[in-house]
Parts: structure tokens; C-alpha cells; sequence
């Protein structure tokens, strides 16, 4: 990969890519043992602890059984069904955004798998694993496409509806903000080395390509995977396991 | 005393753990904003609105919780961001439109109620004449400041009404002191059906739904345990409910207070009298013509809707109103789920009356948009409110009742016998005569207002 050039040796990934877990962990677990102080039901005493809240969480889920909880995390987790009632138009945002974001964090997760196979030729599959690269690379730009449109109706909204832009915080722009940012670092990293999908080579500069990924993978491990358990972003974790907890809501 | 107060950290105990994780799952979509009948008439002040109040507890919260606070120290609550959050906390009908388009599927009304609570046990609330409803409710055992042994004062001398039985109607202090055509009307169309039913009489406590509503819920479980036993004893296996409020306790709060098994159903008085209706055993009389619409109370109906479904909440008491021969009806354009609330509950008539004042105006004008000449419903505090938000508003439409205007086109007697509460009575009224209703407005005879205008 490109930024192993810029002094980013393979081992120091894999050694970021440690911390960045291990912070992230931590972040869940401090959010969960946050939320802990709260207590186990309606008008029950205050317990103050991580696993009460793991155990309140369970109960609320699975209240009415296996069956409603499933049919949550399709309709209302995974499909967004009570956005899609409120406005279309953001619907088509956030599912962009989502599933452009999960699933190039995804990719990028099987990237760095195959860097390992690679980079220790294991099983003798090194050679493989190269053309493995290869095919990722329309998924990748398809995902990244996707984010894209949906990072901008997001920033869009901000912008242009007066209504919404009133009551952005500087905390939505941020955040919103550096969603954008990185997509479109990542855009301008991956158009610079030419070649690329729909583009071609209008922004050829391969010399300066590396030094744009790399600008891209630091804001994009910085950005989410630190902030995201301290920030607005852990309403990734938080709003889904409040769907399910709410089994959909009212 | 200010700075102990001021070190003291937020206190959290009320909050259900997964309410906490709640406040971090609001997404800052903004959808409730749009929606929120207090910030609509109260747009310079966003802090009361869901996705601010999140923000706000979030960041109060962060002053003790946070990863810099757990590094460096937490820092103090400060009394006026403690006082400016509290106004806002109370400045919200729990009304629960946010919880039914709230993105994030956050229950909304839960969770301002478990907000509540937390002020009240550190110092900071509740507000206005809110702090009264546990000493009077405690004391008399209803808000009005009345006798529970007037409790049935006002039924009349040839009406039937038992004291045990399968069948109970649960009457609320508001029918009992101050809107006993309510209550006489109810009495009177359960008689004509030849339906035998129990009262409890001074057994019958209030609710207790205000001190919920505002996070003031130490008398709640008494009244709860003594409600629900004594309609055990009585024999009860179902209960009807002519006041939404009432019913919303009943149905939703009462239980959590409860430990054994509750052996009856609680149901909304118009699905009782749908029934009646379609099995063609309701004759109608009189015609009342006039323009109706009906406003969802938020308590009878989203609150509900969960629970009982939405044919409960939303079409029965439609379906009533219908069935009554000259009625035309049409919808405002917010109803159901979707309503607009009147600005009475969640303890606002009490504690921030203007506010209260505002929401009802905005309501009134919701109806006037459609040139409706009457609001009914099925809450006597959404009338009571209607009702100021009208006559502020200098607006000639009138509220009643669905089970008045029943047994008005029943051309039933629903005069109410004299007893010490009559001179407190104030509402609009139909007034029949064999062949036609008349809309009248009775004005209370007794000057001033309650202590607390509203219990609900
Ligand atoms: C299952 C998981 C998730 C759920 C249930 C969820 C839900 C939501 C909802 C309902 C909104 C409000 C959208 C609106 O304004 O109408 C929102 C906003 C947002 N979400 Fe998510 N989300 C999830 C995961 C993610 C992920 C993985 C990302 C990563 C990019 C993300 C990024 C955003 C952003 C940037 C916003 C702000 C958009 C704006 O306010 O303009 N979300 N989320
Ligand atoms: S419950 Fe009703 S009044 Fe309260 S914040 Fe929600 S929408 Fe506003
Ligand atoms: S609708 Fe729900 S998620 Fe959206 S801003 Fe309001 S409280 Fe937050």
C-alpha cells in the first residue's frame, strides 16, 4: 500500500491499529460503566455498575422475545424505518453514509488481513493476495462514492436549510465536518495516483499521492476510531442499542 | 447553602441505565424540534425542546462522568445552569409527540419523567404551584382540597350505582368536584343501558398522576397500592375511565407500583360505549348540529396507544362522535399520533400556567384553521385548558365532552342535584330540549381559581 513509503512501516500499522482497538475498547466500556449509574428499572434503587447495565439492557431488548428483537435490527437498525417515516431525503443520507462507512471500514479491515498474508507470505499465498487487492479496489471507490453523496446532503442540509443550520452546534459541524473531510481526502488521495473510477486521470500527481493517503488514514483512524466512543459519533453504538432496547420505539 | 448545592453532582438514581444511554442516542436530528408543542410557542427558547434537554443533561452530566473529569477533577454545577435546566426539564407537557417521531426511538416521556425526579432530590425542582400537589393529595386524598366523603355527592337520588361488582367506573376528582356533568352523564347513560356498575366512592383517591408527572413520587405508590386494592376488594374485572388522565395512570403507572397480580382490565369509556353502540343499543334522540372535531388527548391516546393499540386510542371516541345523529366532523390538521398538545399536562397548567395558556391558544387556533364550532374529547383537563386558552383568545368555539354530548342526543336528564361543589363548576354545556341542543357555557359562581388550576 502507498503509505508504507512515507516511513509507515507494516509493523507500526499493525501496532496503530492495537492502540487504536485497545482505545476504543476502553471508550465502550467507559460509556457502559457511564450509563451504569443509572438503575436497573422503573423507581428501582441506583446500582452504579458496568455489568447492571449490560444486564438492564439484555432484559429491555429481549422484553417482548428472539422474534421482535430481530425484526428491530432489520427494520429500524439496519433499514432505518423510523427516518425513512420522518423524511425521505435524510433517509437517503444516513443510508449512504452508513453503508458507504461500514462498509469500507469493512474492506478496510479485509485490507489489512490480506496485508498480513501478504507481508508474511502465510500459506504461500502472498502472490494471491495482491490480485485480492486488486479486486477491492471497485468496491472500494463504489463504498467511497456512496459515503460521499450521503457526506454531502449531510453538510448540505447544514448549509443551505436556515431552520437546521440555526441549531447546528459546533459539535454537529465538527463532526459532520470531519466525516466529509475524510471522504473527501480519501477521494482526492485515491484520484491523485490516476486511473481511478469516472475520473481518470484528471488529478494525476502520483508524487504527492502518499503523502494525501496518509493525511486520510491519520484523520480517519484519529477521527473515528479515538473519537468515536468520547463524541456525538457514539450515537453509532447508542442509537441502535437504544432502538433495541425500545424494541422500535413509540 | 448556595455552594453545597452547587457541589453537589447530578444526581442520576431515577434514570433507568438504559435511559442514560438514551440521552447519548439522540442523534441531534432535530425532527422533535419540529414538533414540540411548547417550543411552538416558545421559539426563542430551544433548551426546551428534546434534542437540547439531551444535550444539556449530557453536558451537566460530563462535569462529574467525563474521561477529563475522572483525569482532573470534576467541576461544580453552577446554580443558574442548574436553575435555567430545571425551568426547561419543566417546561414540557409530556406530551410524548418527540417520543412517537423521535428518530433515535427514544421514550421520551419516560425519560423526562425520570429526569424530573433527579432535580426534585437534589434541591432544584419542581416549579410554580407544583410543590403543593404532594401535601394536598397526601392530606385530602385529592387536589381540590374536598371531602372524599363527597366523593359521590353529586349522583343523582334515582341513579343506580353499586358499591361492588364486575364492572367499576373509576370517576377521578376533576368529574367528582369540578366537572360533575362528566360525571353525571356518565351515571346516566350506564343506567339507560341497563349496565350495572360500582363506584368507590371515598375509596376512590386521586390518581396521583401529577406527582409522576412532575418527579414528586413519594405519595404515588400509597395511592396506587390503595386504588388498585381497593378495586380488588370491590371485585373489579374491568374499569372505565372518563378522564384520560386517570386512565393513563391506571393503565400505565399504577402497575410498576404494584408487586401482586392485578385481576381487571382498564378501558377507555368510549370503546366501552362503541360496543353498546354496534350492538344497536344506544337510541339517540336529539340531533347536535354543529361542526365538531375531536382532540386526541396526548393521555388517552399516544401515551395509550402501546399499550391498548391505536383502535382504542385513536377510533373509538371517533366512532362515539360519529354515531351521534347531526354531527358533522372533521379533522384538525395534527391529530392522532401526530396531535398537538393542549398545554395542560405533565403539571404546566400548575407550574407554568402562561405556558400552559400559550400551548391551549395554539390549539384553539388548530380548530378555528378548520372552522370547527366545537372541540370535543375525553380529558377534563384538556377542556379545563381549552376552555382558558378560548376565552383568552376571545374565540367563540366550545369544548365538551363526548360522553355529554351522548347523553345530551340520548335526551337524558343530566341536570346535577345540588351539593357543596356545584358553585365550582364552570364549563360549557349542552342544553337540550326534545327536539334540538343548544351550546351554553356555565360560568363558575365561586370567584378564583383552584390552588392548583390542574392535576394531571
Ligand atoms: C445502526 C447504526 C446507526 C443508526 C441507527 C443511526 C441513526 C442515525 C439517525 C437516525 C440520524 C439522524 C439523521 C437525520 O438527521 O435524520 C443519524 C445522524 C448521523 N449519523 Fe448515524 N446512525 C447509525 C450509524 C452511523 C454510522 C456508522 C455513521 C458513520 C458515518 C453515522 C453517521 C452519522 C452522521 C454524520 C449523522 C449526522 C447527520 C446530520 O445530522 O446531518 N451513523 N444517525
Ligand atoms: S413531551 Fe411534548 S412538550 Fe415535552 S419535549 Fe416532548 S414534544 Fe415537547
Ligand atoms: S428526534 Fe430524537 S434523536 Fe432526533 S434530536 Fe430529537 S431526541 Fe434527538
Amino acid at each position: 500500500m502507498a503509505f508504507y513509503t512515507l516511513g509507515l512501516t507494516f509493523n507500526l500499522v499493525i501496532f496503530l491499529t492495537v492502540i487504536v482497538l485497545a482505545v476504543w475498547i476502553y471508550g465502550i466500556y467507559f460509556n457502559f460503566k457511564k450509563w451504569g449509574l443509572g438503575s436497573t428499572g422503573y423507581h428501582d434503587q441506583l446500582r452504579n455498575s458496568f455489568w447492571l447495565f449490560l444486564a438492564t439492557w439484555i432484559h429491555e431488548a429481549f422484553k417482548d422475545g428472539l422474534w421482535v428483537f430481530l425484526r428491530t435490527v432489520v427494520l429500524d437498525v439496519l433499514l432505518l424505518r423510523r427516518t425513512l417515516a420522518r423524511s425521505p431525503v435524510r433517509w437517503v443520507m444516513h443510508m449512504s453514509m452508513f453503508y458507504g462507512f461500514l462498509m469500507l471500514a469493512a474492506l478496510s479491515g479485509l485490507g489489512l488481513m490480506i496485508d498480513i498474508v501478504e507481508h508474511f507470505n502465510l500459506l504461500g499465498l502472498s502472490a494471491e493476495a495482491e490480485m485480492a487487492k486488486e479486486l477491492l479496489s471497485l468496491p472500494f471507490d463504489i463504498f467511497g462514492y456512496l459515503l460521499l453523496i450521503g457526506a454531502t446532503i449531510a453538510v448540505s442540509r447544514r448549509f443551505l436549510l436556515k431552520f437546521v443550520r440555526d441549531n447546528t452546534s459546533a459539535y454537529d459541524a465538527f463532526l459532520i465536518g470531519a466525516v466529509f473531510l475524510i471522504t473527501v481526502t480519501g477521494f482526492y488521495a485515491e484520484w491523485m495516483r490516476g486511473n481511478s473510477f469516472l475520473i481518470g486521470n484528471a488529478f494525476e500527481y502520483p508524487i504527492y499521492a502518499p503523502h494525501f493517503a496518509l493525511i486520510h488514514t491519520v484523520l480517519a483512524i484519529g477521527l473515528f476510531a479515538l473519537i468515536l466512543p468520547w463524541s456525538k459519533y457514539i450515537h453509532v453504538i447508542a442509537t441502535p442499542m437504544t432502538l433495541l432496547a425500545n424494541r422500535g420505539g413509540e | 447553602m448556595a455552594d453545597q448545592k452547587g457541589s453537589k453532582p447530578l444526581m442520576t438514581g431515577y434514570m433507568m441505565s438504559t435511559q442514560l444511554m438514551e440521552v447519548d442516542g439522540c442523534n441531534r436530528c432535530q425532527e422533535c424540534m419540529k414538533w414540540c408543542p411548547t417550543f411552538a410557542v416558545r421559539q426563542d427558547r430551544p433548551g426546551i425542546t428534546p434534542m437540547y434537554k439531551n444535550a444539556r443533561w449530557r453536558e451537566l452530566m460530563a462535569k462529574s462522568q467525563s474521561l477529563r473529569a475522572k483525569i482532573f477533577g470534576p467541576k461544580p454545577l453552577t446554580d443558574d445552569e442548574m436553575k435555567v435546566f430545571t425551568e426547561d426539564t419543566y417546561s414540557c407537557t409530556t406530551c410524548g409527540v418527540c417520543g412517537t417521531v423521535c428518530e433515535a426511538g427514544i421514550k421520551t416521556v419516560e425519560l423526562w419523567e425520570a429526569m424530573r425526579p433527579n432535580l426534585v432530590k437534589r434541591g432544584d425542582g419542581p416549579v410554580g404551584k407544583q410543590p403543593f400537589f404532594p401535601k394536598l393529595i397526601k392530606g385530602d386524598r385529592n387536589p381540590y382540597m374536598a371531602k372524599q366523603e363527597d366523593r359521590l355527592c353529586w349522583i343523582p337520588k334515582d341513579a343506580k350505582v353499586l358499591d361492588s361488582g364486575d364492572l367499576f367506573y373509576f370517576a377521578g376528582c376533576t368529574a367528582a368536584y369540578r366537572q360533575q356533568a362528566l360525571g353525571v352523564a356518565t351515571v346516566r347513560i350506564l343506567n339507560k343501558l341497563n349496565v350495572d356498575f360500582a363506584m368507590l366512592g371515598k375509596d376512590e383517591w386521586c390518581c396521583a398522576s401529577a406527582l409522576i408527572r412532575t418527579g414528586q413520587r413519594e405519595v404515588m405508590a400509597e395511592h396506587a397500592v390503595h386504588n388498585i386494592d381497593a378495586l380488588k376488594d370491590g371485585g373489579a374485572k374491568n374499569v372505565l375511565f372518563a378522564c384520560a388522565g386517570c386512565l393513563r395512570n391506571a393503565a400505565v403507572d399504577w402497575p410498576m407500583w404494584y408487586e401482586g397480580y392485578i385481576p381487571y382490565e382498564t378501558m377507555p369509556l368510549s370503546v366501552f360505549l362503541r360496543e353498546k353502540i354496534r350492538k344497536g343499543e344506544v337510541e339517540y334522540k336529539i340531533p347536535l348540529n354543529y361542526r365538531f372535531t375531536y382532540h386526541d388527548p396526548c393521555h388517552n391516546g399516544r401515551h395509550l396507544m402501546h399499550l391498548k393499540g391505536k383502535d382504542w386510542s385513536f377510533e373509538a371516541p371517533r366512532d362515539v362522535v360519529q354515531s351521534i345523529p347531526g354531527v358533522k366532523f372533521q379533522e384538525m390538521v395534527r391529530n392522532r399520533a401526530l396531535q398537538r398538545c393542549c398545554g395542560a399536562g405533565g403539571g404546566v397548567k400548575a407550574g407554568i400556567p402562561d405556558l400552559a395558556m400559550d400551548c391551549a391558544m395554539a390549539r384553539v387556533q388548530d380548530a378555528t384553521d378548520i372552522q370547527a364550532e366545537v372541540i370535543c374529547s375525553t380529558c377534563p383537563f384538556c377542556r379545563l385548558n381549552l376552555i382558558d386558552g378560548r376565552n383568552t383568545a376571545k374565540s367563540p368555539i366550545k369544548m365538551v365532552d363526548i360522553v355529554e354530548m351522548m347523553a345530551a342526543s340520548m335526551g337524558l336528564d343530566t341536570t346535577i342535584p345540588e351539593n357543596p361543589y356545584t358553585k365550582f363548576q364552570s364549563q360549557d354545556v349542552l342544553v337540550c330540549s326534545p327536539v334540538e341542543c343548544k351550546l351554553d357555557t356555565v360560568e363558575r359562581k365561586e370567584p378564583g381559581k383552584d390552588l392548583v388550576g390542574e392535576a394531571h
